[in-house]
């Protein structure tokens, strides 16, 4: 299974570009894609998502242009956008029946289907009541178990990790790497823990535009021999960030101390192990 | 004062940036071209016996003036009723409620920005009044002032009270529209069928028409010199084929009583604001908050599970729509309160034993207008749920799920008429279940036509609230589930009529999916 995107532009108008001249091939597996908010992770989804159509450019699943032949990636999709509502007069059982009419599957297993991962998830004890009454976490949940009604060969998850506690992100990343065994996975976040645990291949995005992409250890190379620390005085901060870029500070005995990236370290710098953090910071703030 | 008008400043932009206001304001003014007929048009708008005045400056000017007041009031009610009900939506309400704006000042806040979006209406409507005195100009003179009192004294303070009173019914009704939109018909009704003996009395009336209409009313009589009352008619008359004499009207001397009544209504407008202050609720609006608290602890962490995606049950394909019928049928039947389905049930009953002069054309389209929340976002409950985006990527949205929305209205507004249609059989009136089914049809696919438009339901339940008083005073050419006797060129323009509406919402939403 292959999904090749091919030079696809998303213009507003004139001067505007969601997305410009983005161009990847994706297999099977976890592909993480990182990016600012306004880099263009969710503009690019949708368009893969069939919700939203490119401007120039085509979409190839298994040789199937899905920009002209939508149902063809519809029948294989799951999708969970990153702000989706819910029928709040509905309850977690009904939504999911409706969500499963919706995309054309039914039949005698399906209550036992949609039982199971109300159960999987844990809302199977609240899944007669309606949503409209359910927290954000909740929420989120009923979104991921929609996106796997109907075995989905391609999965879309956006921003997923949104308002579920600590545990709940650890159980959505087993699921996460459990699907990407027989499919396509694709993760968008801004958050990098929630990619570098368990993408396979990592994108990152800036301005519509694709700034790097392949495995973790060919982004971590990008910035190795070039992450340091140091402690400077707190009034030295300000005229620090103006020239280097910061990973991060923390308080240490009245003085701060920085994790910064540069090719040329400041004195008494100490090098640190680069991480994918490190590589995500550098290609996005470099330019 | 310079942060209040900011609040209304922005409050009014952000609600006239929409799509659905710059429709009904197409639409205020494509009928408002009709206020005052072509010389040889076949209807009337107002009319004393045989007689309408001379194309004068004071005619257009009056004459549009009540025309305003009264379409104004009616439909600009709904317009601008959910201003508070947006802030809540949009959480803009909860940032509001934070802040140390007292109750008083954000609703004076919301009752100036209802005014101005209403003004902004009457001042377009006033500049096509002055548009149409030249377009029909008889030879008469030209005086602005004739245009500026009328609509100075009769529909801007009618329009402070309508902006009141969306207010007022918000605040007190909080979330249940449906008793907004059913009081406002009422009270709207109470207001223009209500009459007055004497000069003073006209101080009453917040529509400030009546007086003018009196007037007139006795410009003519002075011409026939009787003392009867005479026949006035207000709104759209068709069919007088017999062309109307004239009658020099030049505009009225308003009494002192009046114009002091018109300053009152505005202070009782604010006084009401200063009363219903306390009662606001501040968005600490509860949602199903008995439901919440039953809800059991489901993070019990010595139970937590996960999904073993090897044992998954494995679905099957299935392309029918009877599943989505069924959900959309589940979604129409729960929206709004579960009494108003009482209300449904008494109607029912009164359809099954009422006489059916009284039962079809009366009783019918006004059940059908109480389910006008449920059918105003049939198609539009998508984007409203923020629920687009499984919608759109489902497998044929477009022949299965708005082919499913259509059939679940339309068969839940049968269903509603079922005690008259059964009647009907027995008496073998077939022709009149055609046309209630025609009727289903019709305002199921303007509801969903019209929320696919304009992506919002404001444009529909204005419009359908416009239809059942119009259906209701027995105007012809709003009958569109055959309450009154019709020719077959009504019937067939009435399917064409239906059949474009369908594919109107079918093309735009075709367009909307291949243009996202």
């Amino acid at each position: 299974m292959t999904l090749e995107i091919q030079n696809i532009s998303k213009k507003y108008n004139r001067n505007k570009y969601g997305l410009k001249d983005f161009s990847i091939t994706i297999e099977k597996g976890i592909l993480g894609l990182l990016g600012p908010n306004g880099a263009g992770k969710s503009t690019l989804l949708k368009m893969i998502a069939t919700v939203s159509k490119p401007t120039q450019g085509v979409i190839i699943l298994n040789k199937n242009n899905i920009v002209k032949d939508a149902n063809y990636m519809r029948k294989q999709l799951g999708f969970l956008p990153q702000d989706f509502g819910v029928y709040p007069n509905l309850n977690a059982f009904e939504f999911l029946e409706y969500i499963a009419a919706m995309k054309g599957i039914g039949g005698s297993n399906l209550t036992s289907k949609i039982e199971q991962l109300l159960d999987g998830l844990n809302l199977l004890d609240a899944a007669k009541k309606p949503i409209g009454s359910y927290s954000g976490g909740m929420k989120q949940r009923v979104g991921i178990a929609q996106a796997l009604l109907n075995d989905p060969k391609i999965v879309i998850f956006d921003e997923p990790t949104v308002g579920l506690d600590p545990e709940e992100r650890v159980r959505f990343r087993n699921l996460i790497s459990d699907l990407a065994q027989d499919c396509i996975v694709i993760l968008s976040s801004h958050i990098v823990s929630d990619i570098d645990t368990i993408a396979d291949q990592v994108a990152v995005m800036k301005n519509g535009s694709l700034l790097s992409y392949g495995d973790q250890e060919k982004l971590i190379q990008l910035v190795d021999q070039k992450v340091f620390s140091i402690t400077i005085e707190k009034d030295r901060l300000t005229h620090f960030k103006n020239n280097q870029i910061i990973v991060s500070t923390s308080r240490k005995e009245g003085m701060i101390n920085v994790r910064y990236i540069s090719e040329n370290p400041i004195e008494h710098s100490i090098p640190q192990q680069a991480n994918l953090e490190d590589a995500y910071l550098y290609l996005t703030k470099r330019n | 004062m310079k942060t209040f008008l900011s609040t209304i400043k922005f409050d009014y932009l952000q609600r006239t940036r929409s799509y659905s206001f710059l429709i009904t304001l197409c639409i205020s003014l494509a009928i408002a071209y009709t206020f005052v007929p072509e010389p040889n048009a076949s209807y009337s708008t107002i009319r004393i016996s045989d007689y309408v005045g001379y194309y004068n400056a004071a005619w257009f000017g009056y004459v549009t003036a009540i025309m305003t007041s009264v379409f104004l009031s009616l439909i600009g009610f709904y317009l601008v009723n959910s201003g508070i009900k947006a802030d809540q939506i949009t959480k803009i309400g909860q940032i509001t409620a934070a802040t140390p704006v007292s109750n008083f000042r954000y609703l004076f806040s919301k009752v100036f920005s209802n005014f101005l979006i209403l003004s902004t209406i009457v001042f377009i409507i006033f500049i096509m009044s002055i548009i149409l005195f030249f377009l029909y100009n008889e030879g008469f003179p030209f005086e602005l002032s004739q245009f500026i009192v009328p609509y100075l004294l009769i529909p801007i303070p009618a329009m402070f009270f309508i902006a009141v009173l969306a207010v007022v019914f918000e605040v007190l009704f909080k979330k249940y529209s449906v008793i907004q939109n059913i009081g406002f018909f009422f009270l709207f009704s109470t207001i223009v069928f209500s009459t007055y003996s004497d000069e003073t009395q006209f101080a009453l009336d917040p529509f400030g028409t009546k007086i003018v209409m009196h007037q007139m009313e006795e410009s003519v009589k002075g011409i026939l010199q009787v003392d009867d009352q005479t026949s006035l008619s207000i709104g759209y008359v068709l069919g007088n084929v017999q062309k109307p004499k004239k009658f020099e009207f030049n505009g009225i001397s308003f009494p002192i009583s009046f114009l002091i009544s018109r300053i009152a209504w505005t202070l009782l407008g604010m006084i009401l604001i200063i009363i219903i202050s306390p009662f606001f609720h501040r968005f600490k609006i509860k949602h199903k908050s008995k439901i919440t608290n039953t809800i059991p602890k489901i993070f019990n962490k010595k139970e937590a599970k996960e999904i073993v995606l090897s044992n998954l049950s494995k679905p099957e394909i299935d392309y029918g729509i009877f599943s989505l019928v069924k959900t959309e049928l589940i979604l129409l039947f729960r929206k709004g309160k579960r009494w108003l389905w009482v209300i449904n049930l008494i109607g029912m009953i009164l359809l099954a034993i009422t006489p059916v002069e009284i039962a079809y054309p009366l009783i019918l389209p006004i059940l059908w207008f109480l389910q006008v929340h449920r059918l105003s976002e049939i198609s539009s409950k998508e984007i409203y749920h923020n629920v687009h985006y499984f919608a759109f990527s489902s497998h044929k949205p477009l022949t299965r799920l708005l082919t499913s929305q259509i059939i679940a209205g339309i068969a839940i507004i049968l269903f509603l008429a079922t005690p008259l249609i059964i009647r009907l059989m027995t008496i073998q009136e077939f022709s009149s279940v055609g046309f209630i089914i025609i009727g289903a049809v019709f305002i199921v696919l303007l509801a969903s036509g019209l929320g696919i438009l304009t992506k919002g339901k404001k444009l529909f339940e204005i419009l359908f609230f416009m239809i059942t008083y119009a259906n209701i005073n027995k105007i012809p050419f709003a009958d569109y589930f055959g309450g009154l006797n019709h020719s077959s060129n009504y019937i067939i323009s009435l399917i064409i009529v239906t059949m474009t509406l369908g594919i109107i919402g079918f093309l735009t939403r075709r367009y909307q999916l291949r243009k996202q």
